[in-house]
């Protein structure tokens, strides 16, 4: 019999029972396994098959008011029982904290039921032979070009479980699948050029997942339309973000926004709980109970039940992600420690339509490199993408930077679309920012 | 049906393995093993042929602490132990790992990567013989694990009072602090057997400073495959000093002019550009693909005749040092490009078998459960015929970059960037004003080209860089004396 939820509950009740025993006052337990199997395929090669099995336990201990955190893959357990000793003498050297506590049975009462619809049957029982026909769906659509130099495409499907348990009443665990499509794929270009191109479709439920042919096309075409890209301008003007690069500023948007950069005060957002910190466009929530999201869940990695939080309504601040330990020093009433899914309401045009509203401008496809201060908010990305030509794509462009600083930027929003993109967390749709700095070519 | 390589003719034979028997210890010391479970799970994975085939041990343990507002936020100790299986057949990988170290579990594992291969089997080796290290570049005194955190809680103590103490305007000081002991035990297909044991630790300083109603952070870090003995309060003062020195000149820092314009890059931690601009596209997996820009660029003249870059495992205590790589070669050192012409690629086995060529010690993985790449280890620049003055007074109008937070490359179009910190503008061939935050942006090859001086003031980068690469990170290392690069774009604002 493969170890199931059952087993994994058994080890993580155990270890709390053993840490307790060792002299922990409260400890937190969860066990965890994950299947993955990922298959590769380049040009017409199978060049790479890989299957695995992963199992960790991972352990978080009070005692005497001091707190530690443990994980290990050796779960043979005469190494636990040495292990898990260990750890609570460990803890026991540290300094007394006054803000660490277990997490107060009150926050993971009450759990919300919603189906989260998470697993996949169609995932689990998808075949070697499956898997190598659909690299070869994809690989043929990929290389389909006068000028293609090599496409590499893959399948990855993964099942995990995990179980918690604490020693204050808390348990839970958690089941879900995924399942990964998509490659990369280089063409030859002008001069020593070689413009590359990828696409990845990925769900928790194959059926959402697109046609494996048409997955291999978009690959291609990504790399396609870098063809003849030249060094976009130095300007300032609109800048509409593709839905798949649109994620990107709202992960830098919001990574300050918790209780963890406020308290050590490296976050623009300090002080600006109900203020405007976006023009009124912009709604962000916090969706942990969307029906087959990546980050969907019942409860936080603290055991916090799950709502919907509204950390952006019409461009003002109304939430962060508070936990328990930053949350108390800062005075602050948890929320949830980190973030689920993240949902961008409000669209009501597509990229094509908010294209045409723009009718100048840059239109930005991928990012490359750059960075953001997450205290002051200044950023500078390198950007790929195209001029925006009497309301549509034109010419390819790159090796071009974009500039400033984020709470600026995200004040000059002017539209989001209704387009979200599904393959990630992140379900960013179109952007449309006014007046942006770019740096390219000497005008 | 696709195509599957037959594993026959080269490769297969039962090379000539030299060295002392293993003993039985070391197995059983290390991964509480024996010999004969190594041997069966090595049979069952060269059970249909291979033309490299190997067992990856490795046990690595990894101390943590976080320390906030004086005191320890959180302390961590983390486990992590497996075995990684690998069947190469020409260009192709079949691989599996399991955290279970028993005989069982290691067959299981080697036939799921062995299904990769449609040959007849290889004669497994009749014992493993201990190859010994070619070179030691990172003995330590006292192993981590050995280290209470009563010894290293001291040492935080005084970094964070050393950073407060340097600046009335210091609000915040949070400290990360990393200790890692790990043991690598490659046992292959011809019955080679290759330890080694890898230190590594890390200090990094976070500071927030709060003047005139305006916050600025900024952070520095140390870090070396070393041990506590080198944290001395000299160590210290350099990294708090640097910490803050960097966060306080952000008061005055702003964004220089949009555009394209001279780049002079400091010495030391500059060293990302070499990273990103060649480094990557030097890897040899990019080029056996044909997917990098200098897939067809090897003897070429592409630089200057002082421009010579190096790939070097060998240099002692160096975060990317390695005494072998993870396939088992020794760690050595790769001249990329010599007297402005490109030399080698770096070789994991897969690629050196490719090209007809010797491995380059360059086979990397992050751990167990990841397959072996190309990658790179300490990447810098030799010194070259300018001094840093001449440099920067050679500069009409452009800026000179100093520190960096990080880089990113496409391997094919040959567009890099990095992202500066902390630099200054450069005007009339004098340093005027702080800068900050800004985006660099280049193409490989014309970069190179573009390298019209370099000083003679080459060093290493103290703090530590990690390299990601198909979801893959890795420890590495770099450095660069001071050198002008003509003509980059410069993500600044204009008015």
């Amino acid at each position: 019999m493969p170890e199931g939820l059952e087993d994994l509950r058994a080890r993580a009740a155990e270890a709390v029972e053993l840490a307790t025993r060792a002299g922990a006052q409260d400890a937190w337990g969860t066990a965890s396994k994950e299947r993955s199997v990922e298959v590769e395929y380049r040009d017409d090669i199978l060049e790479k098959v890989q299957e695995s099995t992963t199992r960790g336990l991972s352990l978080r201990l009070w005692v005497d008011g001091r707190y530690s955190t443990h994980r290990t893959t050796d779960l043979r357990p005469a190494s636990l029982r040495s292990f898990i000793p260990e750890a609570v003498a460990l803890t026991r050297a540290l300094e007394e904290d006054r803000f660490r506590h277990i997490t107060p049975p009150e926050l993971y009462a009450e759990r919300p039921t919603d189906a989260l619809d998470l697993v996949s049957g169609a995932v689990q029982r998808v075949t070697p032979e499956q898997r190598i026909d659909w690299c070869q769906e994809m690989v043929e659509a990929a290389r389909a070009h006068e000028r293609i130099i090599s496409a590499t495409v893959g399948v990855s499907t993964r099942e995990g479980m995990f179980a918690a348990a604490s020693s204050n009443g808390f348990s839970g665990d958690r089941e879900s699948t995924s399942v990964w499509c998509g490659g990369e794929v280089t063409l030859r270009g002008e001069g020593e050029r070689r413009p590359e191109g990828y696409h990845w479709a990925g769900s928790t439920h194959l059926e959402e997942v697109p046609g494996r042919a048409a997955i291999g096309a978009r690959a291609l075409a990504q790399a396609a339309r870098r063809l003849g890209s030249t060094k976009g301008p130095t300007a300032r003007t609109t800048m509409v973000v593709e839905p798949r690069a649109a994620g990107h500023l709202l992960r830098r948007l919001i990574g300050p926004a918790n209780a963890g950069s406020f308290s050590q005060e490296r976050s623009f957002f300090l002080g600006k709980l109900g203020e405007a910190v976006a023009s009124d466009e912009l709604t962000l929530i916090d969706d942990p109970l969307m029906a087959r999201g990546f980050a969907s869940r019942h409860f936080d990695g603290e055991g916090i039940r799950s709502r919907r939080l509204p950390l952006v309504e019409a461009g003002v601040l109304r939430n962060i992600y508070v936990d328990t330990y930053h949350g108390r020093k800062i005075d602050m009433a948890p929320t949830t420690g980190s973030r689920s899914n993240l949902s961008v309401p409000g669209g009501t045009k597509d990229l094509a339509e908010l294209l045409a509203d723009a009718e100048r401008g840059i239109l930005v496809t991928s990012w490359l490199g750059g960075n953001a201060d997450t205290t002051t908010g200044d950023f500078s990305f390198g950007l790929r993408g195209h001029l925006i030509e009497n309301g549509e794509a034109g010419a390819p462009v790159g090796e071009m930077n974009v500039t400033g600083n984020l709470l600026t930027l995200f004040s000059q929003l002017v539209a989001v679309g209704n387009d979200p993109w599904p393959y990630s967390t992140v379900r960013a749709p179109t952007l449309v920012f006014e007046d942006v700095q770019f740096s390219g070519a000497a005008a | 049906m696709p195509t599957f390589l037959q594993a026959c003719g080269h490769g297969t034979q039962q090379r000539v393995v030299t060295g002392a028997p293993a003993g039985a210890n070391v197995f059983a010391e290390w991964f509480g093993i024996g010999q004969e479970d190594v041997k069966a799970g090595l049979a069952a994975l060269t059970r249909h042929g291979a033309d490299q085939a190997e067992l990856y041990f490795q046990h690595r343990r990894t101390s943590s602490i976080v320390f906030q507002d004086g005191i320890v936020a959180r302390a961590s100790t983390n486990i992590d132990q497996g075995v990684g299986l690998r069947c190469v057949v020409g260009d192709q990988t079949g691989y599996a790992f399991t955290e279970e170290l028993t005989r069982d579990a290691m067959e299981a594992a080697a036939h799921t990567a062995a299904s990769i291969a449609r040959g007849s089997a290889v004669v497994a080796p009749e014992e493993l013989r201990r190859q010994e290290l070619a070179g030691q570049h990172y003995r330590v005194e006292v192993p981590w694990r050995d280290v209470g955190i009563d010894r290293k809680l001291p040492i935080l103590r005084r970094a964070a009072a050393m950073a407060r103490r340097r600046d009335p305007a210091i609000s915040k000081v949070e400290l990360w602090w990393n200790d890692v002991d790990e043991r690598v035990m490659i046992a292959d297909m011809h019955g080679r057997l290759v330890l080694d044991e890898r230190p590594m630790a890390r200090l990094y300083v976070n500071v927030t400073a709060e003047k005139d109603g305006q916050r600025n952070s900024n952070t520095a870090n140390i870090a070396a495959r070393r041990g506590i003995e080198w944290i001395g309060d000299e160590e210290l003062e350099q990294v708090t000093r640097q910490a803050v020195e960097r966060t306080m000149v952000l008061f005055e820092a702003g964004r220089p002019p949009a555009g394209e314009m001279p780049v002079v890059l400091a010495s030391g931690p500059s060293g990302i550009l070499l990273h990103e601009a060649i480094g990557h596209g030097m890897e040899a997996d990019f080029n056996r693909k044909g997917t990098s820009i200098y897939a067809e660029m090897i003897g070429e003249k592409v630089a200057e005749d002082f421009v010579t870059i190096v790939d070097d495992g060998t240099l002692a205590h160096e975060r990317g040092a390695l005494n072998v790589d993870d396939e088992g070669n020794p760690g050595q050192r790769t001249v990329l490009g010599e007297g402005g012409q490109l030399r080698s690629y770096m070789h994991d086995a897969i690629s050196a078998r490719h090209y007809g060529v010797a491995p380059t010690g360059s086979g990397r993985r992050q751990s167990f459960r990841h397959v072996v790449m190309p990658r790179m280890r300490c990447t810098f620049m030799e010194d070259g015929p300018h001094s840093r003055e001449e440099i920067i007074a050679a500069v009409g109008n452009g800026i000179l970059a100093e520190t960096f937070t990080n880089g990113q490359v496409q391997i094919g179009a040959g567009d890099y960037t990095f992202y500066i910190k902390n630099g200054w503008l450069i005007e009339g061939g004098r340093l005027t004003r702080p800068i900050k935050d800004i985006n660099i942006i280049g193409n490989g090859p014309e970069t190179l080209r573009r390298i019209t001086m370099a000083a003679d003031d080459g060093r290493l980068d103290t703090g530590g860089w990690t390299c990601g690469k198909n979801g893959q990170t890795v420890p590495v290392s770099q450095g660069i004396p001071t050198v002008l690069v003509s003509q980059l774009t410069v993500g600044g604002e204009n008015a």
